[in-house]
């Protein structure tokens, strides 16, 4: 049986890697705007973002203006953007689309799963992995620990369990399977919560969208500093799949999105060198928008890579425009870049190069320049 | 057009007719339901046998005397478990007026989908939750509770979006609760034209006004992709967008535009694109108007890839994450000869060899680990809002999965919720959840004491080494609700 004690021997200045995944498909024509395309904005009558509005980036991209709190770590080189991106999937399917990018290709496990087993620095610890939620992401399967909470205050057995705990740590130690294992992640990760609640909380309240995700985002950076082994963190923000009202259903996501994000930076500060926050959705949007205000399943969207190492304020990845001989299918932005090559440019700065081509099984991997 | 009291009727017409064609009368409840003051029999033997095996994959889990009365329905156990699964394939032989007395003070989800609209959105979406935890808890129709629980994830609709805020209880009772052990092609058709689903999926701003509209495809891809052929089904983006064009035009009356009439569905002909279609490999003739819903349904409600996907995800249900081929072809096979009886289907899949070995295969779900742990303690619960806090955190809260493929059925899902189970163990042991209650001291007296508790529990014997570990602790019924053992069925 584990012991109950090990809690000890964890690296504290350790990187930690943050995964945000915008569930439904978010329409990087919205998000990171090809303003100067003149083809968008025929595509895009009522949907588009104009010059005027966005905030420029570069001689193309425009940030749509729900962005705005981004602008400042643009601009300081913190933030990169890859466009054209997305998966080989090309099923338009959510659930598929997630699958298949979560656990990238057909083997079993999630490829943060599957990285985090592969480096295997140290005692795996069930605070190494922590997915912020209800359910396990399906990027996180395979991972030698992996522990869902909606939030630090409610993970406890409460008074009087030490009994019970050391009851059902004998009780699960005859299970050698993955039941067994998780047993052991959630006797070990009550351990170390409970030292977590006597340190000391952090001075500086940055200003979190008061939500889920900010509350999953302000957590994250309590154990980042808190420095127990937080390996990876994964945060699911839901609300993209636009079919229908398009700029009444994103608007307040992209709010959420980018305060979130701008917050959990500020909160950091020094530590978020150690720490890299990508953004990623599972596709992108048609290029058309339909009758009823939306858009529907497309392919290419954006990645969003945030923090230590980036070499940010450049949009990456070749924009190949919007000409009816670019699109692809029913008429989607292509894929340009798959979001493997995002993926691992951020993970080579955690681990060695062959741990981050063993990560994406079947794929060759050829990264985009992110870092420098 | 299709109103709300047409579904009703049927709904209850199809329900009464499938549980009356496919079962001669079921067998004399009274043992079932008089009361035994004399301790009862747990199971006594060191495996999971046939009929714990039986009762907890068609139920909720068994409570402290359903061991006995199964075993007794016949001398042979193979014939005693074969009569439970018999009774339970024909629920309307089931008595259940306790549950419905229970169900009596939730009036507002018997109301017409128009109705619904007059109720505060949190107080139904708390309805259905209680009604659902009590109907799991209570019901003698487990199988019926059980299927109910899988279509609600198999047409996923969650309740946050728009008016199915409203409209989710009118899906719950005249799409699932209708048709869940009924026709399949009759529950298909009535979720395509449920407002609730064409709300959740858009169905309802499907709308062809004038040449070069696009058709709103996430309906279209749900059906063929989750509720019909399986994503490898053999259909193609292009059928997608044909399927779309097929349904443009049926809508639902929103609180934005009307007044009267809310929640009712219609077919407007001005936004139907009455091309022809090809789906397929087929041709839906153009000018068919309305009819091509019709068009549609049947060339995918028994769709040989339908057949296979339901086969697939029933015996992943029923026998394990990975199910067994054989399984599923014999399954796939009654479904196509039944013309999709979902009775039928099961009785097939309970007769699998398959089936009857995968014992402790599964891993519950949080709804099912919860409402077993209420069952096997016989404890009292009103089904409210501290259960329905509790299923939230451990990640289950019923109708609120946000995609359209509903809540997982695999072990690996379920893993990261441990915490939250030991939790609820030792709160329901501990008699500190609100609005539930149980008495040990009967519990275990009913049991014959502290061995027939543990057996009750763990479905078998207990070990030489959960013995040991059980004696040491000051309870062990909270132990025992969060063991290994009883996480899984």
């Amino acid at each position: 049986m584990a012991s109950l004690g090990f809690v000890t021997g964890i690296a504290p200045r350790d990187r930690t890697l943050v995964v945000i995944f915008l569930r439904g498909g978010a329409d990087g024509l919205t998000l990171v705007a090809p303003v100067a395309d003149d083809a968008y904005h025929r595509a895009r009558p009522t949907l588009r973002v104009t010059e005027r509005e966005g905030l420029r980036l570069d001689d193309v991209f425009a940030l749509h203006p729900r962005l705005t709190p981004l602008a400042p770590l643009w601009a300081s080189g913190e933030l990169a953007i890859v466009h054209s991106v997305g998966s080989e999937d090309a099923t338009r399917s959510h659930f598929e689309a997630q699958d298949l990018m979560e656990h990238a290709g057909t083997s079993a496990g999630g490829w943060l799963g599957r990285f985090l087993r592969l480096r295997a620095i140290g005692q795996p610890g069930a605070l190494s992995a922590v997915a912020f939620g209800t359910e396990l992401p399906a990027a996180l399967r395979g991972a030698p620990s992996a522990t869902v909470l909606r939030s630090l205050n409610t993970f406890s057995l409460g008074e009087g369990a030490h009994g019970m705990l050391r009851a059902l740590a004998d009780l699960y130690a005859i299970e050698h399977n993955a039941l067994g294992q998780s047993a052991r992640d959630t006797v070990t990760a009550l351990q170390r919560l409970e030292r977590l609640a006597s340190a000391p909380r952090p001075l500086a309240a940055a200003d979190y969208p008061r939500d889920d995700f900010g509350e999953a985002l302000r957590q994250t950076a309590e154990l980042v500093r808190a420095g127990v082994g937080l390996e990876a963190a994964t945060i699911d923000l839901g609300g993209w799949d636009s079919h229908f009202a398009q700029q009444q259903l994103l608007e307040p996501a992209m709010d959420r999105l980018a305060r979130g994000l701008a917050a959990f930076h500020r909160d950091l500060g020094p530590d978020m060198a150690r720490t890299t926050v990508v953004v990623m959705t599972e596709f992108g949007r048609r290029v058309a928008e339909n009758s009823a205000l939306g858009t529907d399943h497309g392919r290419g969207s954006v990645m969003f890579a945030l923090g230590g190492g980036v070499r940010g304020g450049r949009v990456l990845g070749g924009w190949p425009g919007l000409g009816p001989d670019e699109l692809e299918g029913p008429g989607d932005l292509p894929v340009r870049t798959n979001y493997r090559n995002v993926l691992a440019p951020i993970l080579s700065g955690m681990a060695a190069s062959d741990v981050v081509s063993r990560s994406f099984p079947g794929f060759a991997l050829d990264p985009v320049p992110l870092l420098g | 057009m299709i109103s709300r009291r047409r579904f009703v009727e049927l709904g209850g017409t199809l329900a009464a007719a499938s549980a009356l064609a496919c079962d001669e009368a079921p067998p004399p409840l009274a043992s079932l339901l008089t009361p035994a003051s004399d301790p009862v029999a747990p199971p006594a033997t060191d495996d999971v046998d046939l009929v714990s095996h039986v009762v907890g994959r068609l139920s909720f889990g068994p409570r402290p005397r359903d061991h006995a009365h199964v075993r007794a329905l016949h001398a042979d156990v193979e014939r005693a478990a074969e009569r439970y699964v018999d009774t339970q394939l024909a629920p309307l032989g089931l008595d259940d007026t306790d549950v419905e007395a229970r169900l009596r003070r939730y009036g507002e989800l018997e109301e017409a989908a128009g109705e619904l609209y007059e109720y505060k959105e949190q107080v139904l979406l708390a309805s259905l939750t209680s009604a659902a935890i009590l109907r799991a808890r209570y019901s003698e129709r487990q199988l019926h509770a059980v299927m109910v629980d899988f279509w609600t994830d198999h047409f996923n609709i969650d309740s946050a979006k728009g008016d199915c805020r409203w409209l989710k209880a009118a899906d719950d009772r005249d799409v699932i609760r209708a048709h869940a052990l009924g026709s399949f092609p009759a529950m298909l058709r009535a979720s395509s034209l449920s407002p609730a689903m064409l709300w959740y999926l858009d169905g309802r701003v499907n709308r062809y006004g004038a040449p070069g509209d696009r058709p709103n495809e996430n309906y279209a891809r749900e059906l063929l992709e989750l509720h019909t052929l399986g994503v490898h089904g053999g259909y193609t983006q292009q059928d997608v967008m044909e399927v779309a064009r097929a349904l443009s035009g049926w809508t639902v009356r929103s609180r934005r535009e009307v007044v009267f009439g809310l929640g009712k569905v219609e077919f407007h002909p001005e936004w139907h694109d009455d091309g022809e279609k090809h789906v397929l490999g087929r041709v839906i003739p153009a000018g068919l108007g309305s009819r091509d819903l019709d068009a549609v349904m049947d060339l995918v409600s028994l769709h040989p890839s339908t057949a296979r996907h339901l086969a697939t995800k029933l015996c992943r249900r029923f026998i394990a994450d990975d199910p067994p081929a054989a399984a599923v072809g014999r399954v796939a096979s009654t479904f196509a000869s039944s013309r999709g009886n979902i009775a039928s289907t099961l009785r097939t899949l309970f007769t699998t060899p398959e089936f009857t070995q995968a014992r402790r295969t599964k891993l519950k779900r949080p709804f099912h680990f919860a409402l077993s742990a209420l069952r096997a303690t016989d404890a009292r619960t009103d089904g409210g809002p501290a259960l329905h806090e509790m299923l939230r955190r451990m990640g289950h809260a019923p109708y609120q999965h946000p995609t359209p493929e509903g809540y997982a059925d695999d072990e690996p899902s379920w893993l990261g919720t441990l915490l939250w189970r030991w939790n609820f163990a030792a709160a329901l042991a501990g008699n500190r959840i609100d609005g539930t209650h149980l008495d040990p001291v009967a519990l275990r007296s009913t049991l014959g004491g502290e061995e027939g508790l543990r057996a009750h529990i763990l479905c078998r014997r207990a070990t030489s080494a959960e013995r040991e570990i059980l004696a040491a602790a000051s309870d062990s019924l909270p132990l025992l609700l969060a063991s290994p053992a009883f996480q899984r069925y």
